[in-house]
């Protein structure tokens, strides 16, 4: 059973991103295949050179390059709304897959769920 | 033929009494997961949804109150809930375990809900057949 938790939601503005990051953390540690999906305004989560510190917020770049370590299976973000957020396939984080998310990709996983 | 249901459901709540409609919405649903002759694995509360557990809810009269109908339900059907610890603290929700070891001046946590851990949703996923989400909407 694999999860896929989506993320369509700018970091910062809201707690629910995080909260669903925390889920996903907390599926890996339980040995339960998961993986993230940023879409919309949630590829904003995969810039580079965040600097959140002014608004006394943590930096959920730091966060998400932990997690592989933690085992989080794939780091999705789809292709139309990167174009859209002007982010490179470069400049995305290492190991971060850009995709067509289409139906095919969502029926790829036992369970899908949003963040709040 | 087991005598087992045949479907198990475990609610997730992320939705705020009286700011969204989810509580009301998950209520209704596990009604009628009961009274179809399912059964309800748990309630889970998250990020907003810990609001549901409070003690300190007071809405007029002839509103429904929402912590007691879900606290008569979990109650009358011995339905487990649990608030998620990290939610909940960061919200003021607090029993009185966390009051003492936070030395906060008081709790307010309904008797019908527990708080613990994500890993109780974790298990719950993997234990039940569905596990549905009731969300505030944006």
């Amino acid at each position: 059973m694999e999860t896929l938790i989506i993320i369509d939601q700018a970091p910062y503005g809201g707690f629910s991103g995080r909260e669903a990051l925390d889920m996903a953390f907390s599926l890996a540690a339980f040995d339960q295949p998961v993986s993230l999906l940023f879409t919309g305004a949630g590829v904003n989560w995969l810039r580079k050179g965040q600097m959140p510190d002014e608004i006394y917020q943590k930096s959920v770049e730091k966060n998400l390059s932990a997690a592989p370590v933690f085992g989080i299976e794939k780091l999705l973000a789809d292709e139309t709304s990167c174009l859209r957020y002007n982010l490179d396939k470069e400049d995305l984080p290492a190991g971060v897959v850009v995709v067509d998310t289409d139906a095919k990709v969502i029926a790829s996983f036992t369970q899908v769920l949003f963040a709040g | 033929m087991s005598d087992a249901p045949d479907n198990t459901f475990s609610l997730v709540i992320t939705g705020a009494p009286y700011s969204s409609q989810a509580p009301q919405t998950a209520l209704a649903f596990a009604k009628a997961v009961v009274d179809s002759g399912h059964l309800i694995d748990r309630v889970f509360l998250y990020g907003d949804g810990v609001h549901l557990a409070s003690t300190l809810i007071a809405p007029p009269s002839d509103e429904l109150h929402l912590p007691h109908a879900w606290s008569e339900f979990l109650t009358e059907h011995k339905v487990p809930a649990v608030a998620c610890i990290a939610s909940a603290l960061r919200r003021g929700l607090v029993n009185q375990e966390e009051q003492d070891r936070y030395e906060l001046g008081a709790s307010n946590v309904l008797p019908a809900f527990e708080i613990a851990g994500l890993g109780e949703w974790v298990e719950s996923n993997v234990k039940s057949t569905r596990t549905i989400y009731f969300h505030a909407g944006s």
